[in-house]
């Protein structure tokens, strides 16, 4: 039995797979299928001050190795959140990330003004690409990541705070370092690829948002690559994302620079996905003598050099 | 209680054109299957990410059986499995049909793939009530089920062209036999413009009887995490198909 466990800002995981906000809900309905509490932590729906219905259906469609989805933030709010949700998901021993999105910026401020505290991290979605303001709009251009963070964090005096970046970007190099100018204590990515689907005896997108963000296995290497880049921009710990199916997928984030993972699409192909990929992680360590599983991370080595 | 389990195809033969019928086979099924439920069935290729939502049509003890149209690549893939290949499917999932236990008689109003989980509550109430049902094919070819539909103590089938049974559609044969049958209960699954036409047709004529109707969206997750599957409801919120439905009383839910 290897250490699963990962220590990021403070913050202690019992390992290091994380649910991925947007596709786990508060965690409940999956708890109905397995204990939830074998998680190293859940990031929230993206949550907004106000309650939200998000996009027309259809929500979602598929593409070979990856789907394509446009929900458009639906939440109840973070009063609503705070209310019915978040005792029951610290009752349940895992790490409790509230991802938060917002208009404006002053949205952002007054949503992590609410929470500072009460959780154990917040992930600051900016790069949420169903949204028609606010969202990705803020997670694009430099001045505007370190902008939205700096407002984050000085709202965020007792509680980490994530930045999770958009591939949306010229560099995603400097996008890392414009989020750890402005203060962010980690950054997550990557969020979804912004795509389109058409079914074209329509000849209409087959997502009512006409385009979706992409995620799933088609896009890892993508976000690996982002992943080894952004870690090598910045000194402060990575949380990777993107297509993790299998515990040698999560194996390779962590290589490439991940101090953790998250889990997203995986969990809609298989229901067991998350307590499959530690099983194996575990597994996987114990197979190459590897005592610590927090020692692989950013243990990567170019060629040629 | 919800299980993810590996399943084995018994069978898996087409029933009418574009449809087929797929059996499948675990000794871990759950034992609680309710009429009008749903499993999430992959569709055994791995670069298909999603899982198809189905309506179970019949249960026994170790086998569940679905019906699916062949519509898209996934579908596709569920076609080309054969007996003794393996799947994996999430089960039983949201709430189905539960008939009111006073109501004696029912009327069954089915159109198209939709018919397949309302046969799921003509075998799970069997004898305890009268159903007279309505049943609409888009024309001969997409005829399927006819025997176990049979089992209904009034059965009218209907055809867009005509080409078997009465011509025209499900709901306008239920009308027109609505003030001779006057049933208890009513239920109903079928294409949108189907159940559209039915909630407009009942408040129209102040028919309050009651009527259960059950939903299709596209979904991710299939129970109620990834709101995906969302419909409106009357009070202008949102409801989830796979977990608040996919059978919604028809007063609650705008369609």
């Amino acid at each position: 039995m290897a250490d699963l466990s990962v220590n990021i800002c403070g913050v202690q995981f019992k390992n290091p797979v994380l649910a991925a906000s947007g596709t786990f809900g508060f965690g409940r309905e999956y708890d109905t299928v397995y204990d939830i509490s074998a998680l190293g932590g859940i990031s929230s729906k993206g949550l907004t001050l106000e309650e939200r219905l998000g996009n027309p259906v259809p929500r979602i469609a598929e593409g070979r190795s990856v789907i394509l989805n446009a929900v458009g933030l639906q939440n109840p709010g973070v009063e609503e959140f705070i209310r019915k949700d978040l005792e029951w998901l610290k009752s349940k021993r895992v790490v409790v990330i509230a991802n938060v999105a917002g208009r404006t910026l002053e949205d952002y401020g007054a949503i992590c003004k609410r929470l500072n505290g009460l959780v154990d991290m917040v992930e600051l979605n900016i790069s949420c690409p169903n949204v028609k303001s606010g969202g990705m709009a803020f997670g694009i251009q430099p001045q505007s990541v370190q902008c939205v963070t700096q407002e984050a964090k000085r709202n965020l005096p007792d509680t980490p705070l994530i930045v999770k970046l958009s591939p949306n970007v010229e560099s995603i190099a400097v996008n890392a370092r414009a989020a750890e100018a402005g203060g962010a204590d980690c950054i997550s990515l990557i969020n979804t690829l912004t795509g389109m689907v058409i079914d074209i005896e329509r000849r209409r997108p087959l997502i009512a948002n006409n385009t979706g963000g992409v995620s799933g296995a088609g896009i890892k290497p993508i976000a690996v690559r982002m992943v080894y880049e952004a870690s090598q921009a910045v000194h402060i710990p990575v949380i990777g994302m993107g297509g993790i199916q299998t515990a040698e997928d999560a194996i390779e984030f962590m290589i490439a620079g991940a101090a953790a993972v998250q889990v997203g699409t995986a969990n809609f192909t298989d229901t067991m996905a998350m307590p499959k990929i530690i099983a194996g992680m575990n597994r996987w360590c114990d197979a190459h003598g590897i005592e610590k599983i927090s020692s692989l991370t950013g243990t990567l080595t170019l060629n040629g050099k | 209680m919800k299980k993810d389990i590996a399943v084995t195809v018994r069978e898996n033969v087409p029933v009418a054109e574009n449809i087929y019928k797929m059996t499948l086979f675990s000794e871990e099924l759950p034992k609680d299957i309710g009429a009008g439920q749903f499993l999430n069935l992959s569709v055994g290729d791995s670069s298909h990410l999603l899982r198809r939502p189905l309506g179970i049509m019949a249960h026994t003890q170790n086998t569940v059986t679905v019906c699916y149209q062949v519509k898209g690549e996934g579908t596709q893939m569920l076609a080309q499995k054969e007996a003794g290949d393996q799947l994996t499917c999430l089960l039983p999932l949201g709430n189905g049909f539960v008939l009111d236990e006073s109501a004696k008689k029912v009327a069954v109003i089915g159109g198209g793939v939709g018919i397949f989980p309302l046969i799921s509550v003509l075998n799970a109430y069997r004898g305890q009530k009268n159903f007279v049902s309505y049943i609409g094919f888009r024309n001969l070819a997409a005829t399927c089920m006819l025997d176990e539909l049979s089992a209904c103590d009034k059965l009218t089938i209907s055809t867009d062209d005509g080409s078997y049974g009465k011509k025209g559609n499900a709901v306008q044969a239920f009308l027109a036999d609505y003030e001779t049958e006057m049933p208890d209960e009513i239920i109903a699954c079928g294409p949108p413009v189907m159940l559209r036409v039915l909630k407009a047709e009942l408040s129209a004529r102040k028919i309050d009887t009651h009527c259960l109707v059950s939903l299709e969206e596209r979904m991710g997750c299939g129970i109620g995490a990834c709101l995906v599957c969302v419909c409106k409801t009357t009070d202008g919120k949102n409801a989830r198909v796979c977990k608040n439905g996919p059978v919604f009383d028809i007063r609650e839910v705008e369609l």
